[in-house]
């Protein structure tokens, strides 16, 4: 399995990055003083989910995981091109498919690991405090913060193998932000609005438009599960399917945004 | 059986021809030596045997399988030093070799390796503090590993001071006993002239020479160089003279224009230059050198030097009555 073999050296290489350690310090530093300050006066006690499902952790989680991820991976393929590593890997018996899956893996993993190892700091915080720590939850809620880094590191590896230079790589990663991120409502709502009125015989109902336009963007779908998770209606209750679509989204992003890069990598003259 | 082949292969940058036709093939068993000065497309011929740049036309075969559609299994039996390629800045030297040991399913040690090369001392410091040199000899480590049985090496010698270059070159001759091909490329013939058994000299994409180094020093015996004082010529006259059977390479500097020939054509020479309505004003003959016929086949680009110089990176010399 060539890829692994490429994930493992890349998750070495990656966890060692200043980048990465310090955003993922950041982020977790953040998430543990909003913990630290949501201490609830003697005598009250607050479940640690009313703290994650906060306004202030809610946008923390769906606004700089992303961008972490971006930062971390948008040069993973480009810049290795750039500078030249990649003619050391592609020396090795390692397919462009290996490349491109295995930096996937590689970057996905070593930034998962940062941020399941930081999540800790704010549940030690969490568990001395006056607060009652949903152990479950709190573990579901960092796997869902892993997975959509995760989906973003796919994304911004699928770009970075397609995209022609490095510059281009850097440019696009701040595109992907900011569609996804501050101005998917502004993307959003128009299409929602032009596509209201659909034809008779198009088998598709204006709820589920505005559904998969909601779904479609990976930080909405995160929203969509953690929202759930918290109040303890994972898979189940009234948004249960919504739930699975958002999951399956998700997935899909995984897959398909590094094949997609990939397509346009093979072809490539390095 | 041919470690590498090449047919008719053309790439093609926009309207450049970086290759133009190519035909060369490398024989199993052999040291072959591929010349040119920088610029030539050497790299361009190595990155698409290498699969990494795909050519606009014609076929390419290594250890007898296309590499088109032979994929990533092909290079577990060839070791590659690539050109203008970078090492993993925050891994170490014994990272970067274990890391080709797991990708080549080998059982090296990567101990020995590292020591091979030169690398012992270093081997656990981060290779983005190693020098050019020392990255040279990491890249050239991992190249090592597996015992592959083709060497691609484009510009081992890049950064190498001369004590390094021997010790690659040391090298390069072990693996070749233990009965590998070894498929070397550089613009400084002073590296190739000392291992290779075979020397192709590639020039502004076309394969202009194709000899052992024997061969390449009788003809350039049998080779004299004229050296002519004109009144007024441009490259453009030198043309028809190129054009001459027998005459292999032409340059003008200046006033003075020099003509690498065989002995038998050299008043053709003077003649069809008169024709092209220059006057000849004085005229000199000197017998040819190895290295004078490297510069007449690649007009005067490249380097000769036997010493290598401490670093490659400096301009080549003009030669004498090159252009």
């Amino acid at each position: 399995m060539s890829w692994v073999v490429v994930a493992r050296k890349d998750f070495e290489d990656a966890i060692r990055s200043r980048w990465l350690q310090g955003l993922t310090a950041l982020f977790v530093g953040l998430v543990a003083l909003i913990a630290a300050i949501s201490l609830p006066p003697e005598g009250q006690t607050v479940s640690t989910n009313a703290v994650l499902g906060g306004s202030f952790v809610g946008l923390l989680s769906g606004t700089l995981a992303p961008l972490i991820a971006l930062v971390v991976a948008y040069s993973a393929v480009s810049g290795e091109r750039e500078s030249g590593s990649l003619k050391l890997l592609l020396s090795l018996p390692h397919s462009r498919a290996d490349v491109v899956f295995g930096k996937v893996a590689g970057r996905a993993a070593a930034l998962s690991t940062a941020i399941i190892v930081g999540f800790v700091v704010p549940a030690v915080i969490l568990a001395f405090g006056p607060l009652e720590l949903d152990v479950l939850t709190y573990i579901g809620y960092t796997l869902l913060v892993a997975l959509l880094v995760s989906v973003f590191v796919a994304i911004a590896v699928g770009w970075s193998a397609a995209a022609p230079s490095q510059r281009t790589a850097l440019a696009g990663a701040i595109g992907l932000y900011f569609l996804f991120v501050p101005f998917w409502d502004a993307v959003r709502f128009p299409l929602q609005f032009a596509l209201q009125s659909l034809p008779e015989w198009v088998p598709v109902s204006a709820t589920a438009v505005s559904n998969a336009l909601f779904l479609i963007n990976p930080a909405s779908a995160f929203r969509g599960l953690t929202g759930a998770l918290l109040r303890g209606q994972l898979f189940a209750g009234e948004t249960a399917a919504l739930q699975v679509s958002a999951l399956s989204m998700l997935l899909f992003w995984l897959l398909a945004a590094p094949l997609a890069g990939l397509y346009v990598f093979q072809r490539r003259d390095l | 059986m041919s470690a590498i082949q090449l047919s008719s292969v053309t790439k093609r940058f926009g309207d450049v021809d970086a290759v133009r036709d190519l035909d060369l093939t490398v024989e199993t068993g052999e040291i072959y030596g591929f010349l040119g000065p920088n610029g030539a497309g050497k790299s361009t011929t190595i990155n698409m045997v290498l699969d990494l740049v795909r050519p606009t036309e014609g076929t390419i075969t290594v250890l007898d399988e296309p590499v088109d559609t032979a994929g990533a299994a092909l290079r577990e039996r060839i070791g590659v030093l690539p050109e203008g390629f970078d090492v993993y800045s925050r891994l170490s030297g014994r990272k970067h070799v274990a890391f080709a040991i797991e990708s080549k399913d080998a059982d090296d040690d990567p101990n020995e390796i590292l020591d091979r090369v030169g690398l012992g001392e270093a081997a656990d410091r981060p290779a983005g503090g190693y020098s050019k040199g020392m990255r040279q000899r990491l890249a050239l480590g991992m190249a090592l590993v597996g015992e592959p049985e083709l060497l691609i090496l484009d510009e081992p010698g890049t950064g190498l001071d001369p004590a390094g270059a021997k010790e690659m070159r040391a090298i390069v001759r072990e693996e070749a006993a233990r009965g590998a091909t070894v498929f070397f490329s550089s613009h400084v013939l002073g590296q190739v002239e000392a291992v290779c058994d075979r020397v192709g000299i590639l020039h502004e994409g076309e394969l202009k020479a194709e000899d052992s180094i024997d061969g390449l020093r009788d003809a350039s015996e049998a080779e004299e160089t004229l050296i002519l004082t004109v009144d007024d010529a441009t490259d453009d006259d030198l043309d028809p003279v190129r054009a001459i059977d027998g005459v292999s390479g032409a340059a003008i500097d200046g006033t003075m224009v020099t003509v690498a020939c065989e002995a038998a054509v050299k008043s053709d020479a003077i003649a069809t230059l008169g024709e092209a309505g220059v006057e000849v004003r004085d005229i000199e003959t000197e017998s040819t050198s190895l290295e004078e016929l490297f510069l007449s086949y690649t007009d005067g680009e490249g380097v000769v030097e036997r010493d290598e110089p401490a670093s490659t990176d400096r301009p080549a010399p003009t030669p004498e009555g090159g252009r």
